[in-house]
């Protein structure tokens, strides 16, 4: 009984970190910042995934959106400026 | 990037085997536990751009072309779409046919038929599929960011 | 209240009815309904450790049963990645 009350606090509390995280990732001005939240959100919603019993979603999520779109990212945000034009 | 600290390079260095087995146990193991060759090959393409970052991309591009990134990713795309073309040669004939398990077909390797006791020896062409994607995956993935470090980093001679 | 701000709460207002009624449309969560389980996902969950041989099902659908989407994924990637080397080489000069 107390395993269930867990996990709904669980599926309460993780999805409303991540639309912070990707409510954080529209407001910030320094894009870098921006980019770790959204590394941040891609990494809670593979852990929501888990919570959802989908191990496959959660394995692709977590190698796909956590590093490959970081770097991705961060690669053009060196091409380019820092600072978001106002 | 010109490559950071010597601390961040020692902890990638030791870090980079246990991605990379845990990548490689994913693939081997797709079809009896939950990933396969697109899941494990994002997670070793993640442990080799960790490499990529911790020492920089010049280096990496000295240790590795992207034409040999290449040729293995056309060999994965090769072994995959092989593999869809023999069923139609053995066992039913028709495209995607597992023609390993199939009882016409060929029994060679991967024969079994699992009745949920996690033996490797089963499924069929699926497991050579899984390593054929995983080989595409992760060739891929790590030659699209490698390129594109590469191409955005000055060299000694440009300004 | 000009025209552009009318348009877009009535967009607004479209969009967030649909997902309304979406949201009390969907499958409850977490119970198992027998009567309005697709027939095709009972066949696949009672015969593919026969056929295929395969314990996990997902890789078996990929690959197996649905073996033409994984072809296309694959050459969506070959086609990303032959375009961000092509874009991206450096030319010497």
């Amino acid at each position: 009984m107390e395993v269930e009350w867990l996990t709904y606090l669980i599926h309460i509390i993780v999805p409303i970190i991540i639309v912070i995280a990707a409510a954080l990732a529209v407001v910030f001005k320094d894009l870098i910042a921006a980019a770790i939240a959204v590394a941040a959100m891609s990494l809670l919603l593979s852990l929501e995934f888990y919570i959802l019993q989908a191990p496959d979603v959660a394995i692709a999520e977590a190698g796909v959106g956590a590093c490959l779109t970081t770097a991705i990212l961060i690669i053009a945000i060196r091409a380019t400026k820092r600072e978001e034009e106002a | 990037m010109s490559g950071m600290s010597r601390i961040v390079k020692t902890m990638a260095s030791v870090t980079f085997p246990l991605a990379l087995i845990y990548g490689l146990y994913i693939i081997a193991h797709g079809h009896l536990t939950p990933g396969g060759g697109f899941q494990g090959g994002a997670v070793v393409a993640s442990a080799c751009i960790m490499i990529l970052v911790a020492y920089g991309s010049v280096w990496t591009m000295g240790k590795i072309k992207e034409k040999r990134l290449s040729a293995f990713e056309s060999l994965g795309a090769l072994g995959f779409i092989c593999l869809a073309f023999f069923g139609l040669i053995f066992g039913a004939n028709y495209f995607f046919n597992n023609f390993l398990v199939h009882p016409e077909g060929l029994d060679i390797i991967f024969n079994g038929t699992a009745k949920g006791l996690s033996n490797i020896n089963t499924a069929g062409v699926i497991p050579l599929m899984n390593f054929a994607v995983g080989l595409k995956v992760i060739v891929g993935l790590f030659a699209i960011v490698l390129v594109m470090a590469y191409a955005t980093t000055k060299l000694k001679g440009e300004k | 209240m000009s025209i552009r701000n009318i348009v877009a709460v009535t967009f607004f207002a479209v969009v967030a009815l649909f997902l309304i009624f979406g949201a009390l449309m969907t499958h409850p969560f977490g119970e198992f309904d027998e009567d309005n389980t697709p027939e095709m996902d009972q066949y696949i969950i009672d015969n593919t450790q026969s056929e295929t041989g395969a314990d996990n099902v997902v890789t078996a659908v990929v690959f197996d049963y649905r073996g033409f989407d994984t072809l296309g994924e694959a050459t969506v990637l070959f086609t990303a990645v032959a375009g961000v080397i092509l874009i991206f080489r450096r030319v010497k000069k």
